[in-house]
């Protein structure tokens, strides 16, 4: 019987030491494995795995460019994965139900040798592609296709010669203004490029709502609305001694208030 | 409390009589309505005295009353007034006391909010500064080092325990702490994560000396750096520059944290940190100090906390 090829890993990690022990400690409990590579980040580890074709990938979970769970999902099927993090309790719960092997760092030299067991094992089969435990991983950890829709939080705005970021949270109102539309919060004014009608499909609806072609406001900002002597509906803000009027296509937004 | 006090019609009510006058001045229409007003505000507090006062003072206060009246020969007036008032507290008494207490519970209310948020804020900053993920990395890095390179493992340590010790005593009631133990703080966290990113992390910290004994608040200079590295610098494959200034403008002490990493997203919803420092100048400045992002011509972030420059009182060493 002819002897079979050596196995193949990749290693990925953003820390070089963190690769450099994991690489030490598989050549300590398997010495016929051949480390073909090391990536620092996801993207590398994926371009690196689709070039060398290796038999095993070592995937940490936290990495630039592209993670651990979306370069695994990225490389589905097309060599072992085994993940490495160094705490992740939610992580850690998913893989006990035993479809990957993970490893912690630092990852002593029996559960090292545990793994490297597993491994040997399961060369012999085709690696699995895993789709639903990637998925629970990557929602358990933030991320999934299924976010909910993200509105504005932060306006840049020019102040001076300085962009700054605004939280929407402090912002009174917008109005638009020639070419430009004024960010007013309590304490500063500034002009911004996007034009009223894109912000209105940024922001929150529940947040913010438009009450004129030209304006829109904080709801939590709005202190009064009264109406003037052509029954022309106002609203004042807090902040702000601003009168903002209300266009009659958006009065409906404050009767019965 | 009196913001009722303006009761409907008393204005319209002195208006033409002030008017009939020859030619009033617009000075003596002002005495005019000073009186009034003066006239409604001892009305409401002998009002709410009325309501809250027990019914046997009133009683004593009633009976001298009526001896001081029958000295100066009005017995029949006080006599009324008593009575009037007796009716006013039975009939109106009781709802104004409620009114009362219930004024005062909503400013109880607001001042147990007030202590909840302060205690709230204290235990994220608790919670911010042990971060599991940052020290079991610091620990496996510092397990590597001790087989390849022992003195610098040796090092490495020596800022962990640094940073440990200097993150422990922010929790303490009562000690203000100052931006020289906050930049220790950092700088230790600085130099562990320079270890563990090699070039990817340049750390710069250029605060003046004189500057470490101003007060500033605890973890706030801690979290903007560990957001530099985790949404600025990690997310960068080449990594970048982090830069810790301070500098006094205008009477205010700010401390800057700027980074050459990946910029700011404006939709990351997330900013729990940010949000938390907001919350935190809020209660412990009341609108006197400021939190502001901004992004640098040359690319990065760079968040400014400003506060009231003040200076600790001097420690005794």
């Amino acid at each position: 019987m002819p002897q079979p090829p050596a196995p193949t890993a990749v290693v990925a990690d953003d820390e070089r030491l963190m690769r450099d022990q994991i690489v030490g400690r598989l050549k300590a409990a398997w010495p016929e494995l051949v480390i073909v590579g090391e990536a620092g980040n996801g993207r590398e580890a994926v371009a690196l795995v689709r070039s060398l074709e290796p038999d095993i990938v070592f995937l940490d979970i936290s990495m630039p460019e592209m993670n651990g769970i979306d370069a695994a999902r990225a490389l589905a099927g097309q060599a072992h994965v085994v993940f490495v993090t160094a705490y992740d309790q939610y992580a850690i719960a998913a893989f006990d139900q035993g479809a990957v092997d993970y490893l912690l760092k630092p990852a002593d030299a029996e559960r090292v040798a545990l793994t490297c067991q597993r491994l040997r094992e399961r060369l012999q089969r085709k690696p699995v592609p895993m789709d639903d435990l990637l998925a629970q991983l990557s929602q358990r950890l933030g991320g999934g296709e299924t976010k909910p829709r993200e509105y504005l939080r932060w306006v840049q705005a020019s102040v001076g010669a300085n962009i700054r970021m605004i939280p929407t949270a402090d912002i009174l109102f917008f109005r638009a203004e020639d070419k430009y539309t004024r960010v007013q919060t309590g304490n500063l004014e500034a002009l911004i490029r996007k034009p009223i009608k894109e912000l209105v499909d940024e922001l929150d609806p529940d947040e913010f709502w438009q009450i004129h072609r030209a304006i829109v406001v904080r709801v939590d900002a709005v202190e009064q609305v009264s109406r003037d002597l052509r029954g022309q509906q106002i609203v004042h803000v807090k902040g702000s001694p601003e009168r903002l009027e209300v266009s009659r296509s958006f009065s409906h937004l404050f009767r019965q208030m | 409390m009196n913001t009722d006090s303006s009761l409907p019609g008393s204005g319209s009510a002195a208006q033409p009589g002030a008017a009939r006058p020859a030619a009033p001045t617009a000075g003596t229409r002002e005495t005019l309505r000073e009186i009034r007003d003066a006239m409604v505000v001892l009305w409401w507090r002998f009002f709410d005295w009325l309501a809250v006062v027990p019914w046997k003072t009133l009683l004593i206060v009633s009976l001298l009353g009526l001896i001081l009246a029958g000295l100066l020969g009005t017995p029949q007036l006080a006599v009324l007034l008593i009575v009037a008032s007796m009716i006013i507290k039975v009939v109106a008494g009781g709802k104004r006391r409620a009114d009362l207490t219930a004024t005062q519970a909503t400013a109880r209310a607001e001042t147990e909010q007030l202590e909840r948020t302060v205690v709230e804020a204290r235990m994220e900053a608790l919670q911010a500064q042990i971060e599991p993920h940052f020290l079991f990395n610091t620990l496996a890095s510092i397990d590597q080092l001790i087989q390849t390179d022992p003195p610098r493992a040796s090092r490495m340590q020596q800022s962990l325990i640094r940073y440990l010790r200097s993150a422990m005593p922010q929790m303490r009631e009562g000690s203000r702490p100052s931006l020289g133990q906050q930049v220790a703080l950092s700088s230790a966290f600085l130099e562990i994560m320079a270890i563990r990113m090699e070039e990817r992390l340049q750390p710069v910290i250029d605060v003046p000396e004189g500057l470490k004994s101003a007060i500033f608040p605890p973890m706030m200079l801690q979290t903007l750096v560990e957001n530099a590295i985790k949404h600025g610098l990690e997310p960068k494959a080449e990594g970048g520059r982090l830069e810790i200034g301070a500098e006094v403008v205008d009477g205010r002490l700010a401390v800057r944290v700027q980074d050459s990493g990946a910029g700011f997203a404006p939709r990351s919803g997330g900013g729990v940190g940010l949000a938390n420092i907001r919350e935190r100048l809020k209660v412990l400045y009341n609108g006197r100090a400021e939190l502001i992002i901004s992004l640098p011509p040359e690319g990065g972030t760079c968040a400014t906390i400003a506060v009231p420059y003040e200076v600790a009182p001097a420690a005794t060493p």
